[in-house]
Order: structure tokens, then sequence, then C-alpha cells
């Protein structure tokens, strides 16, 4: 009796988790496919910015398309081609999740660098992180975290007046920027995993709930069948 | 399964090209925002022909812009903080450039606004870059800061980078100078030509 009970609950707990992954899977091809939209957004956005803020490059009298232009249309096509085909090929896998972490910091920098470093534009890098906490999966927060930190990192070395504005910073000054990241990520990682226990709360009850009812049908199919029987027996 | 296949290889050929465009855009970004223009030869004394009259006993700041080049609002957003920063006695002139062949409202533009709400500021409009070659400026953002003997202190840009306002070696010279903290100073300059090659040779 207690075997079948306890296949019965490892049963249960099966279908639990494939409820969990199921609902988890459809969530984050959503959520790809949401990006996709947000990236062909950022790019029209990316292209419009540079062509108001610095369409042309002047010598004299002469003007050339400027360079911005160049970086927001070659530039911010090669940034989004790579997400958006895997998030139409492989959406919902753990690689396109990443890729489009890493693309979406990518293109945080580059709208920051096209609007000329405005400080308002950086709001864009912390509302990416709370879209992309909509993945419920904090590994992903990692990598873009990441991005950022090595962009600074990087630019730090190589040309830190574009990150802090002085030729010589303290070389731990990257981490202080990637600190204020961390410190939202803190919270959205608490929302990641308390946003994966509900869905998996809930995957569990209505796998208990299916349980229930398939009992209730045998039950009812066994009931019927003992009717049946006795009916038979009394004729 | 071939179909799968193509996928696969159009992932790949994806990846590439994203990795390739990221270490390309890094690359052209750094050599355009690094790359300083064409530093000024400039006079050792205020140029003696220029229209501008220097007041005398007086710091004089001259700033030479180009109207449509876009780094120049990062050199004006500098000027500015100099001019916070410094004695309400330093005379501030920004030359605005537009080519003799040009309409006059050509330079009418966001950056020549911006140069107007400038505090205590001159703005004086620069027909095909004559005060430009006088004082021996080739770069907008070019900054030139003459004593009150009329000695040149300083010439260069007051940003970082091309198009970056923030605090830089550039504007520090310029305040710590006038504050009599340095002597001397020069930075590089970063912003569109105004004076080319070709209009060099002009009277």
């Amino acid at each position: 009796m207690s075997e079948i009970a306890t296949d019965r609950e490892s049963g249960n707990e099966a279908r639990a988790v494939a409820l969990r992954d199921e609902q988890l899977h459809a969530r984050r091809v959503r959520v790809d496919r949401m990006f996709v939209w947000l990236f062909l957004i950022q790019y029209i956005g990316g292209i419009i910015a540079a062509l108001t803020v610095s369409p042309y490059a002047w010598e004299g009298k002469v003007h050339t398309v400027h360079l911005h232009v160049w970086i927001a249309v070659i530039g911010g096509a090669g940034i989004i081609i790579l997400p958006i085909l895997l998030a139409i090929f492989r959406p919902g896998t753990t690689l396109t999740r990443h890729v489009i972490a890493a693309s979406q910091m990518l293109s945080s920098a580059l709208l920051i660098h096209l609007t000329g470093g405005r400080i308002e534009t950086h709001f864009h890098v912390f509302g990416s992180l709370a879209f992309l906490a909509f993945y419920l999966d904090w590994k992903t927060l990692l990598t873009a975290t990441v991005v950022v930190a090595g962009d600074h990192f990087l630019r730090g070395i190589f040309w830190p007046e574009s990150v802090y504005g002085v030729a010589n910073p303290e070389w731990w000054r990257f981490l202080e920027h990637a600190g204020w990241v961390a410190f939202e990520d803190v919270f959205l990682i608490w929302a990641c995993v308390m946003g994966k226990r509900e869905i998996a709360a809930s995957a569990a009850r209505q796998a208990q709930v299916e349980h229930l009812s398939e009992l209730e049908q045998l039950k009812s199919a066994a009931l019927e069948m003992a009717m049946a029987e006795m009916q038979v027996a009394s004729a | 399964m071939k179909r799968r296949a193509l996928v696969t290889a159009l992932l790949i050929a994806a990846g590439l090209i994203w990795a390739a465009t990221v270490g390309a855009m890094y690359h052209a970004v750094r050599h355009f925002e690094t790359t300083p223009g064409r530093g000024a030869a400039a006079r050792t004394m205020w140029p003696a022909r220029s229209r501008i009259v220097p007041v005398r006993d007086r710091w004089t700041l001259v700033m030479l812009i180009h109207p449509h080049c876009s780094c120049t609002r990062a050199s004006l957003q500098e000027l500015e903080r100099i001019i916070e920063m410094s004695d309400p006695s330093l005379q501030t002139y920004v030359v605005v450039y537009r080519p003799a062949d040009f309409q006059a409202g050509w330079e009418k533009t966001e950056t020549f606004e911006a140069a107007k709400h400038l505090q205590r500021a001159h703005v004086i409009v620069d027909p095909d870059g004559a005060e430009a070659r006088l004082f021996g400026g080739f770069t907008s953002g070019q900054t030139f800061l003459y004593d009150r003997e009329g000695a040149l202190r300083f010439s260069g840009g007051i940003t970082s980078l091309r198009g970056h306002a923030g605090v830089n070696r550039g504007s520090m010279d310029v305040v710590d100078i006038v504050h009599a903290k340095a002597q001397q100073g020069t930075h590089p300059v970063f912003g569109c030509a105004i004076v080319t090659t070709e209009s060099e040779k002009r009277p």
C-alpha cells in the first residue's frame, strides 16, 4: 500500500516538474518574442537619435554623413541580428536568453553613445535589466551585468575619458559603476527566485488537482462497474 | 534534417557577424572619440588685426566654433562651467564660423543658440573663418585664453574627447590659470574642422 502511495507521490512530483517546465518555457518563448520587437524598436530609435543629434560631420562648409549614423545603421543591425534569429529559430533556450541579455546591454551602450552620453539614456540599462527579469532566470541578469562591467573595464583601460571623464581613474572605478547594476540585480534576482517558486507551487497544485480528478474518475468507474455487476446479479 | 543544418549555419554566420560588429564598433568609436582635431598655431600675443577688441586689464577667452558640429555642444557645456567658476571680469567671445558663400542664417543652429545663452559671453559671426585664421585655430572648440597684458596663456580644447562633456584637464587648466594656480596650459582639441587646408591659404 505504502509503495503504491510512494509511486503516486513521485508521479505527482514528476507531473508538477513537467508542468512547471512547460509554463516556464512558454513564458520564456513569449519574452524572447517581446525582445524581438524591443530590438527592432531600439534599432529604429538609435537611427532616429543619430539623425537628430549628429547627422553630419563637417569640414568647413563640406559635410559628410556622421560616423554615428553608420554605427546606428550597420552596428545596430549587427548587434541585433543574432538575438533575433535565435529568438525565431531557438526560442526558449538558455543560449537565446543569454545572447539576448548581452545584446540588450550592448544596445544600451550604443544608445548612450548615440545620444552623446546623456545621463538620462543610462536609465536604459536599468530598464533593460527589469525586462530581462521577466525570464525568471537570474543567470541572465548575471550575463547582462558581466557585459556592463566588461564594457566599463575595457573602456577604462583603453579610453577611460569616455566613461569617467578623466584619463587616470582608479583601477576599481568600473566596479563602482557595475555596483549600481548589481544593486538592482539583488532585488531582481530575489524576484526571479520568488517568481519561479510561485510557478512551481502553482504547477504542484495543478498536478495535485489532476491527480485527484484522476482518482475521482477511477472511483466513479469502479462504482459504475459495481452497480452494473449488482444489476446483473439481481436480474 | 536539411533545414536544421541550414538554420545552424545561419546562426553561426549571425554569431560571427555579431562578434565582428561588436569588435569593429568599439574600434571605430574609440578611434573617432580619441582622435583630436588639428591643433592651433596660436599667436603668443593678441592678434592686432582681429575685429575683437579685448577689454584692458581683463582676461579674455576666445572659443572658435563650427555651428553644425555636434561635438561642439560638449565644448559649450564646458565653457559654461568655466564661466561659472571664473571671475566675472573674464571676457568671453564665441566666434561662430560661417562660409562666405553661404547665406546669413546658416549658422543659427541649436549650438549657436546655446552659445547665445551663455552668461557674459559675446557671440560673433565669423565669415569664412577669417578670425579663426587670425587666431591660428583650425578646429571647432579651440579655445584661447589671453591674460590682462594680451599674452596667450592657454590654447587647446576643453573637452576630454569628441563630444564628451565632463571634468577634464583642458577646462581645469583654464580655471587654474585664471585663478593664478597655473601659468600656461594646452590640451588636444576635439571637433569638426573650421579652417581646412584649402581655406587656410586665403587672406
